[in-house]
C-alpha cells in the first residue's frame, strides 16, 4: 500500500510535468524532440510507403521493374529498418527524451550540441543505410543489415544517446527513477549489446564495404535470433512500454494502476526475453536442447508481457469515458490491446508443433504486423497526437474528426492486414505438408504461391489503408502546428 | 543477496548494473556451449569451403538479398524432406558467413538445389523467371548475366574467410583467380580445380569474362550436394 | 555545458569528417566512397552548424537572454 502511494507520487509529480511549482523551474530541451518528431512522421511515411510497394511486388512481380535497386531483396531491408529504426527509432528519440525530462525534473544533459549530434547522426545513419540496401550491401541478416562501417557510425551515436540519457537520469531530482526510464535504460543497454555481438564482422579491407561475419553457420543463426527476437523484445516492446507508463497515465489523467506489477514485469520481462531467440530455429540444425529452451522462455513471457498489457489498460479504469472524447488514448488504447494480442499469439507459435506449420510462412509475417501496426504504430501515433500540440504550443488538435478517421482507417487496415495473412499463413503450412491418397505429397510449391494470391492482394489493401491513415495523420499535425485555429489564447497559456 | 526495488530505483548506477546481468544470463547459457564445435556439428565427410567462384556467387545472393524469400534450411520434418530432401546438417553450413538458413518461403527451400536443375535452367529462370515458372513470383536478374564480375577482391575474399574461420589453404588463396575464370569458363579444363574443390560444378560462361550470372549458378549448384551422406551413420546424426 | 558539449562535439565530428575523407581517398568500391564522402560532408555541414549556434547563443546572452534557452 505503501508503496502503491509512492508510486502515486510520481506519477502525480510526473503528470504535473513542467507546471510543477517548487524549486527553480527547469527549461527542457524541446528542439530536439521537435525534430524527431517532424522525423518520426516522415520515417513513418516512408517505411509504409515502402512496405505497400513490397506487397505489390509480392501480388504482380512485375513491380520490380527489372532494375537490381527495385527488387524485391534490396527494398525489403529499406522497409523493415526503415520501419523499426527509423519510425521507431525516431519515435523513441522523440518520447524518450520528452519523458526523462518531465519525469526527472532535469534539463537534458550533454549540452545541445551533443543532442543535435545524436539527430543528424541517426537521421544520417539511416538514409545511408538504406541507399547501401538498394546499392547491394548488406551482411545478409535480416534486422542487421547494415555493413561494418555503418555500424560503427551507429554505435558511436547510440553510446551519445546512452550518455545523455543515463546522464539526464543521473542529474535527476525527483529521488525515484520513474518506470519509463527503467523500460528505456534497459531498451538502451540491452540494443547496444546486441548489436555489438550480433555485427562482429571482420571486412575485406578498411576501404571495402563488404565484411565477412566472425560466427558462421548454426552459432551465427543461434546469435542472430538472439539479436533478432531481442530487438523485438527491447527496441519494440520494452522502449515502446516506457511511452506507454507515460503517457497513458498522462492522457487518462490517472495514476499508473500497480506499481508492484510495473516491478515484477519489469524485471521478468528483462530477464525472460533473453532467452526466447531459439524459437526461431525449430526443428533446424540448432542443438535440440537451445531449442527447447528457447521454447520453454518464450512461453514464460507471456506472464510478464500480460503484466504490462494489464498495467496499461487497468490505468484508465475510472477514466474509460474519456476513450468518447480523446481520439489520441483510443489509439493508446487499442495500442495495448494488440500488444495483449501478439505476446498471447508469439507464445503459443513458438510451441514446436505449432511452429512446425507457421514457420516459413506468411502467418509469421502477419504476426509480426500485428504487432508492429497495432502495437508499436497505434502507440506512437497516440504518443504523437498528444505530443505536437504540446511541443509546438497549440491548443489540441487541429481536427478530431480527422483522428477518428485515421483510426477507423487504420484498425481497418491491420484487420485486413493480419486476417488475410493468417489464412494464407496456415493455407501454405496445410499445403506444404498435405499428403494425397497414394502418399505423396499433394501440392507443388508453386500451387501454393498460387493459392495464397489473394490474401496478398488483400494484404496489400489492408497496407494501403493503414498508409492512408498515416497520411491523414501527418496531414493533420501539420494542420495543428500551421492553423490559426489552433493557436492559444493568451490568457489560458498558462495550462 | 536480495535488494529492495526501492534502493533501485533510487540509485541509476545500481539499476544499470543489475539490468545488465538480467539480460546477461539468458545469452551466457545458451550461446557460450555452442561454440564447443564438436557436439553443435556433427562430422561429415565432403563439406568443404566454398570455391572462389562459388563464393563470389554467394555474396552476390547475399547481396541481392536471396535470402528474404528463400530459406535454406530443411527442417527434420517427413514433408520437408520429401520435398526437398535430407535435413540440413549443422556441419553443411559451417563454413557460410553469413549463414543464410532464411526465416521466409515466398519461394521454395535452396538449401539442396544443387545438380536438380541445369546449368541452362538457371541462367534461364533467373533471366526471367515467369518463363520457366509461371507462378512465381521472383523478379528478374537478367541485369547479373550483363554485369561483370568484379574479380579483383577474389583472393582477398579467400584470405579475410580464413581468418573467420574458413580453412583455405595457402595454395588455394594464391591460385583463387585463376580458379575462378577456370570455373566460370564453360570450355576450360577443370582438373586442378575439382582438384581442390570437388564437386565444383562448372559454369556456362565464355572464357575470361566472367559475369555475375556465372558466378551466382555457380553457388546455387553446388548447394546441398557437398555432404557425403554415405558416410555418416545415423546414430551420429544428432537426432 | 554548452561550451564543453560544443568543444568535445565538434572534435568528435572533425575526427569522423577527417576518417571519412581518407576512407573515401583509399576507397575500394562505392559503397565506402559514398560512405567516406557523406561523413565527410555531414562533418562540414554539422560544424557550421555549431559555429553558428555558438554565435547565436552568445548574441542572445548579449541581449540578455538566458543560456541554453532557445
Amino acid at each position: 500500500m505503501e508503496e502503491r502511494l509512492v508510486m502515486s507520487d510520481i506519477t502525480m509529480g510526473a503528470m504535473a510535468g513542467h507546471a510543477v511549482p517548487h524549486a527553480r523551474a527547469v527549461v527542457y530541451n524541446d528542439n530536439v524532440i521537435r525534430k524527431f518528431t517532424i522525423a518520426t512522421m516522415f520515417w513513418a511515411a516512408v517505411a509504409m510507403l515502402v512496405g505497400v510497394v513490397l506487397a505489390l511486388q509480392l501480388c504482380w512481380p512485375a513491380f520490380n521493374l527489372g532494375f537490381s535497386f527495385t527488387n524485391f531483396g534490396r527494398l525489403r531491408p529499406v522497409h523493415t529498418s526503415g520501419a523499426i529504426f527509423a519510425f521507431g527509432g525516431s519515435a523513441l528519440f522523440a518520447t524518450s527524451f520528452y519523458i526523462v525530462q518531465r519525469t526527472c525534473r532535469a534539463r537534458l544533459w550533454g549540452g545541445e550540441a551533443l543532442h543535435n549530434f545524436i539527430f543528424w547522426g541517426y537521421q544520417t545513419f539511416i538514409v545511408m543505410a538504406a541507399l547501401s540496401y538498394v546499392m547491394g550491401y548488406s551482411r545478409g541478416q535480416e534486422y542487421s543489415e547494415p555493413e561494418w562501417h555503418l555500424t560503427i557510425f551507429l554505435v558511436i551515436i547510440w553510446v551519445a544517446y546512452a550518455i545523455v540519457f543515463i546522464g539526464t537520469v543521473l542529474m535527476r531530482e525527483e529521488p525515484h527513477i520513474y518506470v519509463s526510464n527503467w523500460f528505456f535504460m534497459a531498451f538502451i543497454l540491452t540494443v547496444a549489446v546486441l548489436v555489438l555481438g550480433n555485427n562482429a564482422a571482420v571486412p575485406l579491407s578498411m576501404y571495402s564495404a563488404k565484411g565477412y561475419t566472425a560466427y558462421s553457420g548454426v552459432t551465427n543463426a543461434l546469435i542472430q535470433w538472439w539479436y533478432g527476437h531481442n530487438a523485438v523484445g527491447f527496441f519494440l516492446t520494452a522502449a515502446f512500454l516506457g511511452m506507454m507508463y507515460y503517457f497513458i497515465p498522462k492522457q487518462a489523467g490517472r495514476p499508473v494502476y500497480s506499481y508492484r506489477l510495473s516491478v515484477v514485469h519489469f524485471w521478468s520481462l528483462v530477464f525472460m526475453y533473453i532467452w526466447a531467440g531459439p524459437h526461431h530455429l525449430h526443428y533446424t540444425a540448432l542443438p535440440d536442447w537451445t531449442q527447447t529452451l528457447g521454447m520453454v522462455f518464450s512461453i514464460m513471457l507471456w506472464m510478464p508481457s500480460w503484466g504490462g498489457m494489464i498495467n496499461g489498460l487497468m490505468t484508465l479504469s475510472g477514466a474509460w469515458d474519456k476513450l468518447r472524447t480523446d481520439p489520441g488514448l483510443r489509439f493508446s488504447v487499442t495500442a495495448v490491446g494488440f500488444y495483449g494480442m501478439s505476446t498471447f499469439e508469439g507464445p503459443v507459435m513458438s510451441i514446436r508443433s505449432v511452429n512446425a506449420l507457421a514457420h516459413y510462412t506468411d502467418w509469421v509475417v502477419g504476426h509480426v504486423h500485428s504487432g508492429a501496426l497495432g502495437w508499436v504504430a497505434f502507440i506512437t501515433f497516440g504518443a504523437m497526437y498528444y505530443l505536437v500540440p504540446v511541443l509546438w504550443n497549440r491548443k489540441g488538435m487541429y481536427s478530431h474528426k480527422l483522428m477518428a478517421w485515421h483510426y477507423w482507417i487504420a484498425t481497418l487496415g491491420i484487420v485486413l492486414y493480419i486476417t488475410a495473412l493468417w489464412v494464407a499463413g496456415i493455407m501454405q503450412g496445410l499445403m506444404w505438408r498435405a499428403y494425397d491418397q497414394f502418399g505423396f505429397l499433394q501440392y507443388s510449391f508453386s500451387e501454393s504461391v498460387n493459392a495464397v494470391h489473394p490474401y496478398y492482394v488483400i494484404r496489400m489493401v489492408g497496407g494501403l489503408c493503414f498508409l492512408t491513415g498515416t497520411l491523414i495523420m501527418i496531414y493533420n499535425l501539420i494542420m495543428t502546428v500551421h492553423s490559426s485555429t489552433t493557436e492559444r489564447q493568451p490568457a489560458v497559456a498558462g495550462e | 543477496m536480495f535488494i529492495r526495488q526501492e534502493t533501485v530505483e533510487k540509485n541509476a548506477i545500481l539499476m544499470v548494473v543489475l539490468t545488465l546481468i538480467a539480460i546477461s544470463v539468458g545469452g551466457i547459457i545458451e550461446i557460450i556451449p555452442n561454440f564447443t564445435i564438436e557436439t553443435t556439428i556433427e562430422k561429415v565427410k565432403g563439406v568443404r569451403p566454398y570455391s572462389p567462384l562459388e563464393l563470389a556467387g554467394r555474396d552476390i545472393y547475399v547481396r541481392e538479398g536471396c535470402y528474404v524469400c528463400h530459406s535454406q534450411q530443411i527442417r527434420a520434418l517427413k514433408d520437408e524432406v520429401e520435398r526437398y530432401g535430407h535435413y540440413s546438417l549443422a556441419a553443411e553450413s559451417m563454413y557460410d558467413h553469413p549463414f543464410q538458413w532464411g526465416s521466409k518461403r515466398i519461394g521454395p527451400d535452396l538449401a539442396r538445389v544443387g545438380g536438380k536443375y541445369s546449368n541452362d535452367w538457371h541462367y534461364g529462370h533467373l533471366d526471367h523467371p515467369q518463363a520457366l515458372v509461371p507462378e512465381s513470383l521472383m523478379p528478374r536478374y537478367a541485369f547479373l548475366a550483363e554485369t561483370p564480375l568484379d574479380t579483383t577482391m577474389i583472393g582477398r575474399k579467400l584470405r579475410v574467410s580464413r581468418v573467420v574461420g574458413v580453412p583455405y589453404t595457402d595454395e588455394q588463396i594464391a591460385d583463387a583467380k585463376k580458379d575462378l575464370l577456370t570455373q566460370a569458363d564453360a570450355a576450360a579444363d577443370n582438373e586442378a580445380l575439382l582438384k581442390r574443390y570437388p564437386k565444383a560444378v562448372q559454369a556456362s560462361g565464355k572464357a575470361g569474362e566472367p559475369t555475375e550470372m556465372d558466378a551466382l549458378v555457380a553457388y546455387l549448384q553446388v548447394l546441398g550436394t557437398m555432404a557425403d551422406f554415405g558416410s555418416v551413420e545415423p546414430a551420429k546424426i544428432r537426432r | 555545458m554548452e561550451e564543453v558539449s560544443e568543444i568535445v562535439v565538434g572534435l568528435l565530428v572533425l575526427v569522423l569528417g577527417l576518417t571519412g575523407l581518407v576512407m573515401a581517398s583509399g576507397a575500394l568500391d562505392n559503397g565506402i566512397y559514398i560512405f567516406g564522402l557523406t561523413l565527410a560532408g555531414f562533418a562540414v555541414v554539422f560544424e557550421i552548424g555549431l559555429i553558428k549556434a555558438h554565435y547565436d547563443r552568445k548574441e542572445r546572452i548579449a541581449r540578455g537572454g538566458a543560456a541554453g534557452h532557445v
